[in-house]
């Protein structure tokens, strides 16, 4: 079996662990408003800090690294499953809490990623980042945001004792079905994912009425306008209070500390097989509604290993799909949407060219147009062009006077995609036929050049220079 | 039209919308402006206003007593933004409040309050670009020291948020283009220090001050990155080229 091994230098372990990690999508360090400590380092901020953008445009706001890339596990998407011959490395607990604590105090980053391959077994993996958490929040005073990955299969005191350390927890799902999983991950069991998901959402559940908070999560207050949202009505918590989770003490709830205070989250890959669009997001809404999951990350699968049962190495990871994706998951999240409003089994991926929000209200012309100065909140929102900030802002101005398209503008409410579907004062913004086909166009053209920019974004255009594009120099 | 000058100090600003208000030419006829100005307009006259401690403290009592604190930390936020017309905005500001009592805020039907939420969103933002992109330097003594150089004059916005995140930790953030500095020294409140010449080159060297941890950043920071999914555009709206003069990650060995 692997030992951990001490003979590379930090900097090399740091280089293949990050480089393990990549593909791992959530880096947020939101959920959750903790004031600082005197004689501690950190805090953390609900709304969440990014400290900075990478090459490819993602976030990076917490040091997201593998413990290990050692797996037994073989994964056929997974670089790192125990089949590929790849560099391996193991950060001992003190190297990852040095790390941590150096980059937080550089402002580097707002807190710790930590997920790790299976070494040995799910348990002894679980134990020692476990081992590595306790050292950073007691020895290295750690106060700032910590997101764990937990090992499927570990045992339920040791998620627990992860729980308590860290301020999310998440466990991949990685595939939304039952039969893409066994074919592509086959030392993975769906169940033992659902079961460890469960037991996170009961003790998340107990926790929270323990301390007097209702089960459910905090979700954004929009929400409590909309009647038709995915959170309004109420599941699974309420039907299982008989057998939330709440164990015995152990040493790690002498530190005081709620039970992953910002929730759990979960990742899925997609087109690495062949689940529609509305398989996706209907399995995002029962995550949301049944597990009460803060968050569902979508993860375009890059081809990375040559398997027959995988998409060929350099085909194109799909963001346009992605990017449609997270689309509709914040129209769930945030406006009321609910999955079989957006796409249907008939119709079953969302259209490339315009956003799903675009799409549902060109479907729906009836609905349309809105007036502004008496439309009530989840109409407006339904709105392309006006997001919930945007709801606020009218909702507050219609109290001291009508909204005119101008101050539309100034609100910042994007009237180029609203102005087909509203009107202020009986009026709309210019003359415009309300038909499908025109708007649809219209619409399309709007987004033509953000879709390529997604789909290829190394081909952007760029202004010539006689000196790196023609090769010419100055001559002295 | 009467124009009231003054120049970019918060005493100074209050002062001159005390003398504007008080001066009696009539609320439209007025208009308050910021030193140093581009171009004199010949048909306009010209007031030059010097700070006043007492005037200023005749401002901030009015606002804070006949309307709100609320009302009047709105105008101190609003103070802090580079935008050329931010006194008249503050000087309007508060000709709305006395009107429509604190409601004002929110009366976005007057083009003034539409542009004083946009200055506060702007300010809001970039206070929030320095609070993730500001980069420490450990120097030799253990302390850790940043260097930005915001548009806004931010600093004291950025005290609290660091005081908090490191209460432990003695530190210091230097706006080189203000030439100004907020200290923290362990374990209690941070204060601001305005720098001369000789003060700010010396804290300058703290900036070349690299050590492995720096390194290993850079590392990281390229190798997190997903060749497959590159994209510069999407890098560079969020991540502003103005904002990555003092990044380590960007910055090139020297």
């Amino acid at each position: 079996m692997y030992e951990i091994q001490n003979e590379m230098s930090l900097m090399d372990k740091l280089e293949i662990l990050g480089d393990a990690a990549k593909y791992d999508v959530a880096c947020t360090s939101s959920g959750v408003d903790r004031r600082g400590k005197e004689g501690f380092l950190g805090n953390s901020c609900a709304a969440g800090v990014c400290h900075a953008f990478a090459a490819d445009g993602r976030c990076i706001s917490l040091l997201k690294i593998l413990m290990t890339n050692h797996c037994v596990f073989d994964c056929k998407y997974c670089r790192n499953r125990s089949s590929n011959d790849i560099k391996r490395a193991t950060f001992t607990p003190d190297e990852i809490c040095d790390l941590t604590i150096e980059f937080y105090k550089r402002n580097y980053i707002e807190g710790l990623f930590l997920s790790s391959g299976v070494i040995n077994n799910p348990e002894y993996t679980m134990e020692k980042m476990c081992e590595t958490l306790r050292l950073l929040r007691t020895k290295y005073k750690f106060n700032g945001y910590i997101h764990v990955k937990a090992i499927p299969g570990a045992p339920q005191e040791l998620i627990y004792s992860a729980g308590l350390l860290a301020d999310r927890i998440s466990i991949n799902m990685e595939l939304p079905t039952k039969e893409s999983l066994s074919k592509l991950a086959p030392n993975k069991s769906f169940n033992n994912i659902f079961g460890s998901m469960g037991q996170i959402t009961d003790t998340i559940a107990a926790h929270r009425m323990a301390i007097g908070k209702d089960s459910r999560m905090e979700r954004s207050d929009i929400n409590q306008y909309l009647d038709n949202s995915i959170f309004s009505e109420k599941k699974r918590i309420e039907d299982s209070k008989k057998d939330l989770f709440l164990p015995a003490d152990i040493n790690d709830t002498k530190l005081k500390r709620n039970f992953a205070s910002a929730g759990q989250s979960t990742q899925m890959i997609i087109g690495a097989t062949n689940e529609s669009d509305y398989d996706l997001i209907r399995t995002t809404q029962y995550l949301y509604q049944h597990y009460d999951m803060k968050r569902v990350f979508y993860s375009g699968y890059v081809p990375l290993n040559d398997d027959p049962v995988l998409p060929e190495i350099g085909t194109p990871v799909p963001l346009l799909r992605e990017h449609r994706l997270y689309q509709a998951d914040w129209l769930l999240r945030y406006y009321g949407f609910q999955a079989n409003e957006l796409l249907s089994e008939k119709n079953p991926n969302f259209d490339e060219r315009i956003d799903p929000k675009c799409f549902w209200a060109i479907s729906h012309l009836e609905q349309f147009p809105v007036e502004i100065n008496t439309a009530s909140h989840d109409v407006l929102l339904r709105v392309p062009g006006i997001g919930p900030l945007g709801v606020k802002k009218i909702v507050s101005a219609r109290r001291y006077g009508s909204v005119t398209f101008p101050m539309l503008k100034k609100m910042g409410i994007v009237l180029k995609r609203a102005k087909y579907f509203i009107t202020c004062n009986g009026r709309m913004m210019e003359r415009i036929p309300i038909e499908e086909k025109f708007i649809l166009g219209q619409l399309a053209g709007l987004e033509e050049k953000k879709n390529k920019e997604i789909q290829k974004p190394e081909d952007n255009y760029h202004q010539m220079s006689l000196f790196t594009d023609f090769g010419m120099s100055v001559q002295a | 039209m009467h124009i009231f000058t003054c120049t970019r100090n918060y005493e100074a600003m209050l002062t001159c919308i005390y003398v504007a208000w008080a001066s009696g030419f009539g609320h439209k006829n007025i208009k308050l402006e910021l030193e140093p100005f581009g171009q004199y307009s010949i048909f306009d006259e010209y007031t030059h206003v010097d700070a006043d401690t007492a005037l200023a403290q005749k401002v901030m009592d009015a606002v804070n007593m006949k309307l709100s604190p609320y009302f009047y930390s709105e105008i101190a936020y609003i103070s802090m933004g580079y935008e050329e017309d931010v006194l008249d905005i503050m000087y309007r500001m508060m000709l709305y409040g006395f009107t429509y009592g604190n409601k004002a805020l929110n009366m976005v039907q007057f083009d003034e309050i539409a542009r004083y939420k946009a200055i506060r969103k702007r300010i809001g933002n970039e206070i929030c670009r320095f609070k993730e992109f500001s980069r420490f330097h450990r120097i030799e003594s253990g302390a850790y020291v940043a260097h930005i150089e915001p548009k806004s004059n931010l600093l004291l916005a950025l005290g609290p948020i660091f005081q908090d995140r490191m209460p432990s930790e003695n530190w210091m953030i230097v706006d080189d283009v203000h030439k100004e500095a907020i200290i923290h020294p362990i374990n209690q409140n941070f204060y601001l220090r305005i720098l001369n010449d000789e003060e700010l080159e010396n804290v300058l060297a703290s900036e070349r001050e690299n050590d492995e941890y720096t390194d290993m950043w850079k590392v990281f920071f390229e190798t997190i990155a997903i060749k497959e999914r590159e994209n510069p555009t999407c890098q560079n709206s969020h991540f502003p080229k103005w904002t990555r003069k003092h990044v380590v990650e960007f910055m090139k060995d020297s």
